[in-house]
């Protein structure tokens, strides 16, 4: 088969198009094939324009594309949506006009995707097997997707195409949010504090699911935090999760965080801003206001993972960094990487090292003279619960013992042990490609293009931040040494760009989008020629 | 040492000759000892302003929050370890102005912990401004034709929201106060104790409160008995 082939089915809200994306991709996966499910959605939970674009081949998929092999709309509307997206010889289905007997229209995407499977000349088996799997708690609802499957597939036409995965590898299939919820809990985090929001409020789903977790559903974003902190304090292993929008609120808990050194995880699932901007849209335009808020300074740490590895591997990463240090972790994901579904091999995950680091405990030899921010070396104090001892945690400037103290001495010391916290942390970034050429630059979500690119373009090479602050000190230097660097991001401005200049005192070439999508394949390669 | 001052840090307080906060600190660490707890199994959420510059004043878990925000802290505290007495503090600018949505919450969850307010009827440390509870008609630094409205009360929001435990008294009464504390601490559900102390430098020459204050010995049955009773003093409402 050809490198890949991108379908894309589009209906009004509520008629299940998110969770045929899901289904038609799993299946896909039982055949050996690797897939990318990028949604798009309105604001609104009935009609409109629901689509998923699904890409799949027999080796990874980096990508959404602009141009689509495959369409099937629900409707004339839908149709008249995407059908320019169709590439010449490709096939467009207005799926309202095939003569279809299903008994109910709630099972009018399974038809879809038994008709789209025809087409595809794919074994039903394995489509059938999904649906098995995904409709297992209710078997009445299971036999009429299974009959609608049937149906579909009967009025399909095969198009002769031959299309072939590998069939012995096991792929799992992944949104953004489902991979960072396995890290999560595999990094131990013992409470939550979610107000909903998009692209997170699959994250709040999955922990309500969660025995392990304790979970507060807050009044506000401003509760969120400050209970998160307040479990923290207590002993927990505590997050939050957000947009832009309920971060804005949190602003004020975050330096509290960061003077009264209370490690907390804030999970900043980025959408199109400013203000409500387009609610159900991506971006990475919440960089420097990560990076940067809150009144004063304060050590932080920002991470920015780029796929479902670095999701998992950061989400359990990020409650060691605020333990060990003390501080405030902020993971910036986007609503791309959030809610679209990846798929990697099993074993590329099992690889991912899990352990539990705590970080500098109360030891009760101690007991009386503990001073919760005793001056250490390194900046970072023996941590105590309430029940293990009397001490005093503040957000105030305070002294070793915590008392609240406005005196230059104390305050000019108490600065200087915290700013020196993270001098220590080490990594943050990953170079990918052996060319000697021109350097590309990713944060986040915009490594799954950027590697795709290099695939194609070997003379290329990808350095990708899963950590974007503090910046990664040895990239520095290796940034300093390459000859044309080009920063992809989906900003308007280029936030990450300007803070590579200022590190390496240089210009540096920009590659931006700020229009709520992703970076699909063939923009990228016309938006980094474009550079030369 | 003596077991009674364990409770005390050694720092001087920063309030005012006369502030009402020096009987809170008293009847707190009166009610304490008297409920024999330990002081490193108390913690005590402190908000900003007057009232909470007692986080350098009793020695058990402080932790001074932000303004508006020491019952979201102490939520999170209580939910991670349910063994802790915690109490959130604050003024009625912290609980009723700023932090007035996480009032309504804790209250509507019935939240195992206890709220105190000291109501002093201004900004007190911002130099006296008008809050959402300062009395209509008073004039402050904010509202110098006076106040143009009717203040709100923290008790009628905690009652109409949920709130299992209602209680007003005044800083001056200590032994009242440290009796109303002691029952709030041991309630289980959420407490609010209103405490008033006027702001002996910014309202100094306002004494209409004192007008019809009225302390009754039990509770009331129902909270529609005791809304808009601002001159209502003691344990007003319990339900366990």
């Amino acid at each position: 088969m050809k490198e890949f082939f991108a379908i894309k089915i589009s209906g009004p809200a509520g008629t299940g198009i998110i969770q045929a994306g899901e289904t038609f991709s799993k299946a896909l996966n039982r055949l050996g094939f690797y897939t990318l499910v990028y949604p798009e959605y309105p604001s609104r939970i009935r009609g409109g324009d629901n689509n998923v674009q699904i890409v799949f081949s027999p080796e990874k998929v980096f990508a959404p594309q602009t141009k689509i092999d495959l369409l099937l709309a629900f409707d004339q509307q839908c149709f008249s949506n995407h059908e320019k997206e169709v590439k010449k010889g490709g096939l467009a289905v207005d799926f309202s006009k095939v003569d279809l007997k299903i008994e109910q229209d709630l099972a009018k995407n399974s038809a879809a995707l038994g008709f789209l499977w025809k087409i595809l000349g794919l074994d039903i088996g394995a489509l059938q097997k999904q649906i098995k799997e995904d409709f297992k708690v209710n078997q009445n609802i299971l036999e009429l997707n299974l009959k609608a499957v049937e149906t579909g597939y009967g009025r399909g036409e095969a198009a002769g195409l031959s299309l072939v995965g590998e069939a012995d590898k096991n792929i799992l299939n992944l949104t953004g949010n489902e991979a960072l919820v396995k890290g999560i809990l595999a990094g131990g985090c013992e409470f939550a504090a979610i107000y909903p929001m998009t692209p997170i409020n699959s994250i709040l789903t999955f922990l309500a699911q969660e025995k392990s977790i304790i979970l507060f559903r807050p009044e506000d974003e401003i509760a969120g935090i400050c209970s998160a902190i307040g479990a923290s304090y207590a002993g927990k292993r505590a997050m939050v999760a957000t947009s832009g929008g309920g971060f804005s609120l949190m602003v004020e808990g975050l330096g509290m965080a960061g003077i009264a050194e209370i490690p907390i995880v804030v999970i900043l699932g980025q959408r199109t801003g400013p203000s409500t901007g387009i609610a159900t849209y991506s971006s990475q335009a919440d960089l420097k206001f990560a990076i940067s808020a809150g009144q004063g300074e304060f050590p932080r740490i920002v991470l920015a993972p780029g796929d479902l590895a670095e999701l998992y591997q950061t989400g359990t990463e990020a409650f060691n960094l605020a333990e060990v240090y003390q501080v405030p972790v902020i993971l910036l994901a986007d609503k791309y990487l959030a809610e679209s579904r990846f798929s990697l091999s099993e074993k590329g995950f099992q690889k991912i090292k899990v352990s539990v680091n705590r970080g500098k405990l109360f030891n009760y030899k101690n007991y009386n003279h503990y001073n919760r921010y005793q001056i250490t070396p390194d900046g970072i104090s023996p941590r105590a619960f309430p029940g293990q001892t009397t001490f005093l945690t503040n957000s105030y400037e305070h002294d070793e013992k915590g008392f609240s103290v406005e005196d230059k001495e104390t305050r000019d010391k108490m600065m200087a042990k915290r700013m020196k916290k993270l001098a220590g942390l080490a990594g943050g970034y990953e170079v990918y490609g052996k060319g000697n050429g021109t350097i590309l630059v990713s944060w986040g979500s915009t490594k799954g293009a950027l590697l795709g690119f290099i695939k194609k373009h070997p003379e290329y090479n990808l350095i990708h931040f899963w950590r974007v602050w503090p910046f990664p000190k040895k990239a520095e230097e290796f940034l300093k040494k390459s000859k044309k660097i080009i920063v992809v991001e989906a900003n308007f401005s280029g936030q990450f760009a300007d803070i590579i200049e200022q590190k390496i005192q240089r210009r540096v070439e920009r590659v931006l989008k700020d229009d709520g999508r992703p970076f699909f394949g063939e923009e990228i390669e016309k938006l980094i020629a474009n550079c030369k | 040492m003596k077991e009674g001052n364990k409770l005390n840090t050694g720092q001087i307080p920063t309030w005012c000759p006369g502030c009402g906060n020096y009987l809170v600190l008293e009847a707190l660490k009166k009610a304490f000892s008297d409920l024999n707890l330990n002081p490193k199994d108390i913690v005590v959420t402190y908000d900003i302003g007057c009232a909470g510059n007692m986080v350098n004043n009793l020695n058990v878990c402080g932790f001074a929050t932000l303004h508006g925000r020491s019952i979201p802290v102490a939520v999170g505290i209580k939910m991670a370890n349910p063994k802790l007495t915690v109490i959130a503090q604050g003024g009625e600018g912290g609980v009723i102005s700023e932090g007035g949505n996480h009032l309504i919450h804790a209250a509507q969850r019935n939240d195992n912990i206890t709220v105190i307010i000291n109501n002093n009827f201004v900004f007190g440390l911002t130099a006296g401004q008008a809050s959402a509870a300062t009395p209509k008609g008073l004039k402050t630094k904010s509202t110098p034709e006076g106040n143009p409205h009717e203040p709100l009360s923290g008790i009628d929001i905690a009652a109409v929201s949920g709130a299992t435990f209602l209680a007003r008294t005044l800083a001056s009464d200590l032994e009242k106060t440290t009796e109303i504390l002691k029952q709030a601490i041991k309630h289980k559900g959420f407490s609010l104790v209103e405490i008033i102390q006027p702001c002996v430098i910014w309202v100094k020459e306002y004494e209409d409160w004192k007008k019809d204050i009225k302390y009754f010995e039990k509770p009331f049955k129902e909270i529609k008995e005791i809304i808009g009773r601002k001159n209502y003093l003691g344990i007003l409402f319990v339900n366990q």
